[in-house]
């Protein structure tokens, strides 16, 4: 039994408790020994972690604490945990975009058996339905492989991957930052938080850019000028396509200046481009809340809810980027000079003061 | 509101032509931003001056086969379609 025991996987829970009792002290060890200097894990990639990995609690069969406390203890934190499982060990968000593609395998057969033939005296449909299984099999795997390639290949044109790490959110997440765009004087911690290198998805971190929010506003603003516009009389259908134009030439112009004055200034940021659109993208919030409470209470609402949210954007941007643009001179230990502090002081305000002007001269234009 | 995408590419297509069109010999040098007076030390940071006369060089450099095919492309289309 003993011999059974050692070769099959599957024994009753208590002989496998005491085939592995052994082997989680010994593991609970050698993780544990690593504590002083944090975690080390021995056969992950990831050092240096205090978290409690919950979903390795229930892959891992050794070196493992009782699931119980492990669990209890994970739930106070949301951080990401790194699956073993996954394709992609750098990943530290669960990507919950891919859909299980079921391959197009399975739609033939149903298609093929569902064609009748009532008659066998009737040789021509029964000779047919082979060839059209064959036809469909063919033009199903022809599907198939093309799908194969352009997933191979998407990646080189639009960078799927670290697109999908700005989609990462949450009801939860979602809330919270558009408290903090329209309310952000109380909010003390403004540190994006890192993962070995990487920032966390946005999901686990208020702080981080996504571009959902900003995706999603930009659209509803495109929508609620058309409602604006319809209410007074002046809508035609293209007009929703010039109002989408011009708010987007505007974001580029704004991405395109930005990026070319942080080349001049020789700022050496982690702000990356995607990073800088989200920034750029978060006063159509704003934009969204003063045409809307412009129509309902004319000119004075659309001007009271504007300034709020104009104020509340310039201090938002200006939180947010002094710790990327400012930090990283105060961060390498280069000697901080006043010149040149100053004059990222100054790039972080034109940015900054930018947003309203922006906010404004999108928006006057829809309210009478 | 006339400020649509294609006024933009537009716009870009224009300063793209015309940090092209500077000529290295006859302005560049004469207002001080030729290529080989902007040397600065190796452990200073450069400053915005040298960081504008590289990116006037290396937009030269780098944009001069594609503007040639932008601008055949573009001149054909407003020939054709105004």
């Amino acid at each position: 039994m003993h011999a059974a025991g050692l070769a099959a996987p599957a024994g009753t829970p208590r002989l496998r408790k005491w085939r592995t009792w052994l082997a989680e002290e010994i593991g609970r060890e050698r993780v544990w020994r690593g504590r002083r200097g944090g975690w080390r894990g021995h056969s992950r990639s990831d050092g240096g972690q205090e978290i409690q990995d919950l979903v390795f609690l229930g892959v891992h069969s050794a070196g493992m604490p009782s699931p119980g406390r492990g669990r209890v203890a994970a739930s106070k934190r949301r951080v990401p945990v790194s699956q073993p499982g996954m394709a992609d060990p750098h990943q530290f968000f669960d990507d919950t975009s891919s859909a299980p593609t079921r391959g197009y395998g399975g739609q033939p057969s149903p298609g093929g058996l569902g064609y009748p033939s009532p008659s066998s005296s009737h040789e021509a449909p029964f000779l047919a339905d082979p060839m059209s299984n064959m036809a469909m099999a063919y033009g199903s795997s022809l599907a198939a492989h093309g799908k194969e390639l352009v997933d191979k290949n998407i990646d080189r044109f639009i960078p799927v991957t670290k697109l999908k790490y700005y989609f990462a959110v949450d009801t939860v997440y979602v809330g919270k930052k558009l408290g903090l765009l329209v309310f952000p004087y109380l909010h003390q911690d403004w540190e994006v938080q890192y993962q070995q290198d990487t920032p966390v998805a946005p999901r686990f971190d208020i702080n981080a850019p996504d571009l959902y929010i900003p995706a999603m506003a930009f659209i509803t603003y495109i929508l609620v000028a058309g409602l604006a516009l319809g209410t007074q009389d002046r809508f035609s259908p293209d007009l929703l396509g010039l109002q989408a134009s011009s708010a987007l030439a505007w974001l580029t112009l704004e991405v395109v200046a930005i990026l070319l004055s942080l080349y001049l200034v020789t700022v050496n940021t982690d702000l990356t481009t995607i990073d800088l659109v989200a920034f750029l993208g978060y006063k159509y919030v704003g934009m969204i809340g003063g045409v809307l409470v412009g129509l309902l209470f004319g000119k004075i609402g659309y001007y009271l809810v504007l300034g709020w949210c104009c104020v509340s954007i310039f201090v938002f941007m200006i939180r947010t980027l002094r710790l990327k643009i400012l930090a990283q001179a105060a961060a390498e230990g280069v000697p901080v000079r006043g010149a040149r502090n100053q004059l990222r002081m100054y790039l972080t305000m034109a940015v900054a003061a930018a947003q309203p002007l922006l906010m404004y001269w999108l928006t006057f234009h829809l309210v009478r | 509101m006339a400020f649509t995408l294609y006024s933009l590419l537009q716009a870009a297509l224009l300063c793209v032509n015309a940090i092209a069109v500077l000529h290295e010999e006859r302005f560049l040098k004469n207002i001080g931003w030729g290529t080989d007076q902007g040397i600065g030390g190796f452990g200073e940071e450069p400053g915005i001056k040298s960081q504008l006369m590289n990116l006037v060089r290396s937009v030269r450099t780098v944009m001069r086969v594609p503007l040639i095919i932008v601008n055949s492309i573009t001149i054909v289309l407003l020939l054709l379609f105004g």
